[in-house]
């Protein structure tokens, strides 16, 4: 066996199972080097409102994270930067990572008067479009780095001097090249997670097309302190309350014509937000439209207490269709109740699609030949010596999964590179 | 009441073409997604269910299999593949070998030997047939083909031949009108069943239920075959020898009829309706274009192949007869006969064919309930009004 020429790490995502993989790997005492996409780490759990087990914030779990990152030294963050190339053997791996221009440096201190002098506005990404942002901007209010970005499109337009000019700290560069840089490591922990499933492909249910029809993760946006309305559940149309609210399960999951597989989480995501509304709104109605519940092990609870509350209906039959009323903007839900064999037209004033999990790798594969599943999740923990797989990268998990697989994937990887 | 369960049930029903409807896990897509389903008569999952479950009678009793008209949008749909579209029409072959009483129908669908043994031998007899009855002195300087099958004589044996279909077909409707009906077959006044004739006459000619359908194609390529099927039936069963008029005859010598003479329009619309939508139907199912052409069972593939063929060697026959060939006329004219027989004598009463009594028929049913119900509805109003 060769010598493991490094003893170093590299995680690939920055999420929650990347952020444990890295963190526990560091303060294993490796030095670690941590690549994130987006320019703030968290990933998904970042932009929930609550999350399981405990229905807790993020900045909960997060900001402990965060603590951690910032006392270890040996934990070296990338964001903005994507893993380009991936050469070499277990032990011995040459990673060359594309770092995209921020146009913010390390001088930034968050004073916001960058953002202040920006006219120019953007949609914002952090919660789905929903809402436009300055497009010089801090991802969102807990952001860590807490750093400053500049959307491209402000660097290339005449306005960029203007908001160079109004930061007192000169932390703005607007020559920022994108940049190339070259690691050698002993190990790869891969961790780039999941998007939503891309719900304006679900053509019978007018995403996009009807105001009123939402995902559910622009769901936990909607109740987020942070997100566009303030935590307040509100119709996207009117900006009314909503009255009646349809949950639709496996929207686009267990489909052969989408995501033919259960991304486990979906059932529980929609009781959680379920309460959101209750919370919310005490007159207020829920449906849930399921085919099966599925709730894992413990989570069975919730479930039972999610049942017991008399404005939950959960009404067993996928939706086939959703049709607007034009005058109100209210939709009404074409559904066959299975129990009864009952044909139904269901009048609500806000759809939620449970849409499930894809992974990102089935659209961006790991630069190194590893096995995938059907689906694009990566086929196992260790697809080839060196390089580990965690995560939602390798079957959908829920948040406190994503940790512990995280962490798994980090001891692994440290038995890779001391092993040698 | 009781249910029986037959634990046969979907394996005797995988002879009907039945495939995938073990997949369904019912979430109930197919039934919402569906434009013809109603909360009064809703379809197709319901049907899946009772085949997995074995209800047998259930099936048996339902007029539902006969309101889908396979537009294939369920089967689109469907998150598990399970065809649900498919398995409707699996519902509507097995119905029509249940509503048979001879057993044919049955046979027709279950083996395909059967079946092409069954048209060969009635080809062969039809051949024979024109061989031994006919003049026995052809024109062989002229294509005439009344010099030889004169057309009172085949008017006679077309009357015969529709006596012996509409006594099997009819036989077999009484039998759907028995399970459909049930207990309400005696109850509703004979009235009702008049009132609502006129539907039963418009579902035949416009099929208007198709064109709800998301695939409106569909629905007009099956308002061609239909109409043109039609117009060569009133001209070779109706007009063959014109109902005594001279000059409504279909089977006429020279002189030719003029070109813009109805009988000829007629034939020439007959002609290119059909070969149209069959030709779209079969280049459709080679392809498999769409859900509903996905699966070809061999009697769907009997009825477009039969039809296409008695359509060609028409054609065939009209050019013959405008060049004045005696032989190629006498010949193809056997030819023609000896498919067209088979295809109504064994596919209108025992296989595809039957649909188009069972369907309108059901519809007209279902109309008849759905009145009385109402009349009933309103008898007990007043009555309700005297108790308070």
């Amino acid at each position: 066996m060769a010598k493991a020429v490094t003893q170093s790490i590299l995680v690939v995502g920055g999420g929650m199972t990347g952020l444990s993989a890295a963190i526990e790997a560091a303060e294993a005492g490796h030095e670690v080097f941590l690549v994130e996409k987006n320019p703030y780490l968290g990933g998904r759990v970042a932009q929930l409102h609550h999350y399981f087990p405990k229905l807790c914030p993020p900045s909960c779990g997060l900001e402990i994270n965060f603590r951690r990152i910032k006392n270890n030294p040996r934990l070296h963050i990338f964001t903005m930067a994507e893993v380009e190339k991936v050469s070499g053997q277990e032990g011995n791996w040459d990673v060359s990572i594309k770092v995209t221009p921020r146009y913010v440096n390390e001088k930034c201190t968050g004073c916001n008067k960058c953002s202040e002098a920006c006219a120019m506005e953007i949609d914002n990404p952090f919660n789905y479009g929903m809402d436009k942002i300055k497009a010089a901007y801090l991802p969102h209010d807990m952001a860590f780095p807490m750093r400053y970005v500049l959307d491209p499109a402000l660097v290339k337009s005449p306005e960029a001097q203007k908001v160079k000019d109004a930061c007192p700290y000169g932390a703005i560069d607007l020559d920022m090249a994108p940049a190339t840089l070259d690691l050698k490591v002993g190990a790869i922990i891969w961790a780039t997670g999941w998007k939503p499933y891309d719900a304006s492909k679900l053509d019978t249910y007018g995403f996009g097309q009807y105001p009123n029809v939402i995902t559910n993760v622009m769901m936990e946006r909607l109740a987020a302190y942070n997100g566009p309305t303030q935590g307040k559940i509100l119709r996207p149309s009117d900006g009314k309350e909503p009255q009646t609210i349809g949950f639709i399960q496996c929207a686009g999951s267990r489909d052969e014509n989408h995501l033919p597989f259960c991304s486990t989480i979906c059932c529980l995501a929609s009781m959680k937000q379920a309460t959101y509304v209750r919370e919310q709104y005490p007159d207020a109605k829920v449906i849930i439209f399921f085919i099966d519940i599925r709730a894992m092990d413990r989570l069975e609870d919730f479930y039972q207490k999610v049942k017991e509350d008399q404005n939950v209906q959960f009404f067993k039959g996928k939706v086939a269709k959703i049709e607007q009323d034009e005058a109100t903007k209210g939709l009404i839900l074409r559904v066959e109740d299975t129990t009864s064999m009952t044909l139904h037209e269901v009048p609500v004033d806000l759809v939620v699609l449970a849409t499930g999990m894809q992974p990102n790798t089935s659209e961006t594969q790991i630069p190194a030949a590893v096995q995938y599943d059907d689906y694009g999740f990566v086929a196992s923990l260790a697809p080839r010596p060196g390089i580990f797989a965690a995560g939602c990268t390798r079957t959908p998990l829920a948040v406190s999964e994503s940790v512990q697989d995280g962490t798994a994937a980090a001891l692994k990887a440290i038995q890779s590179v001391l092993r040698r | 009441m009781s249910n029986k369960v037959d634990p046969n049930l979907m394996k005797e029903l995988s002879e009907f073409g039945l495939k995938d409807a073990y997949k369904c896990y019912h979430c109930g897509n197919c039934t919402a997604v569906c434009p013809l389903s109603t909360p009064e008569n809703q379809f197709p999952r319901k049907f899946v269910r009772y085949m997995q479950l074995g209800q047998r009678d259930k099936i048996l009793t339902s007029p539902e299999p006969w309101l889908c008209y396979y537009c294939g949008t369920c089967s689109d749909v469907c998150p598990r593949g399970a065809e649900p579209g498919e398995t409707m029409m699996v519902a509507r072959r097995w119905l029509t070998s249940q509503y048979d009483w001879t057993g044919f129908a049955r046979k027709f669908y279950t083996s395909e030997k059967f079946e092409i043994m069954a048209i060969t031998v009635v080809a062969v007899l039809v051949g024979i047939g024109l061989l031994i009855f006919n003049t026995g002195n052809p024109n062989w300087d002229h294509a005439h083909l009344n010099s030889v099958w004169p057309s009172d004589k085949i008017e006679l044996a077309d009357l015969g031949m529709a006596a012996i279909l509409s006594f099997l077909l009819l036989s077999n409707v009484f039998r759907c009108y028995k399970v459909v009906m049930g207990d309400m077959a005696t109850k509703i006044p004979l009235r009702v069943y008049g009132s609502q004739l006129k539907e039963l006459i418009i579902h035949v000619l416009t099929q208007k239920r198709f064109g709800k359908c998301e695939d409106r194609m569909q629905w007009f390529v099956h308002l061609m075959i239909m109409t043109g099927y039609s117009s060569v039936f009133l001209l070779v069963v109706v007009l063959i020898n014109g109902l005594t008029f001279e000059n409504l005859k279909f089977q006429r010598d020279l002189p030719e009829y003029a070109l813009w003479h109805p009988i000829r329009l007629v034939g020439y619309y007959a002609t290119f309706a059909i070969m149209y939508g069959t030709t779209y139907a079969i280049i459709g199912r080679l392809r498999k274009s769409k859900s509903v052409y996905k699966y070809s069972h061999p009697t769907d593939w009997m009825f477009l192949i039969l039809l296409q063929l008695t359509t060609m060697t028409g054609i065939f026959i009209h050019f013959t007869r405008l060049l004045d060939w005696p032989f190629p006329t006498y010949a193809l004219y056997v030819i023609h006969m000896m498919v067209a027989v088979p295809m109504l004598v064994l596919e209108v009463p025992f296989a595809k064919w039957a649909h188009l009594a069972y369907r309108p028929f059901v519809i007209f049913l279902l109309k008849v309930k759905e009145q009385y119900a109402k009349e009933q509805a309103a008898v007990k109003v007043p009555s309700v009004a005297l108790a308070d």
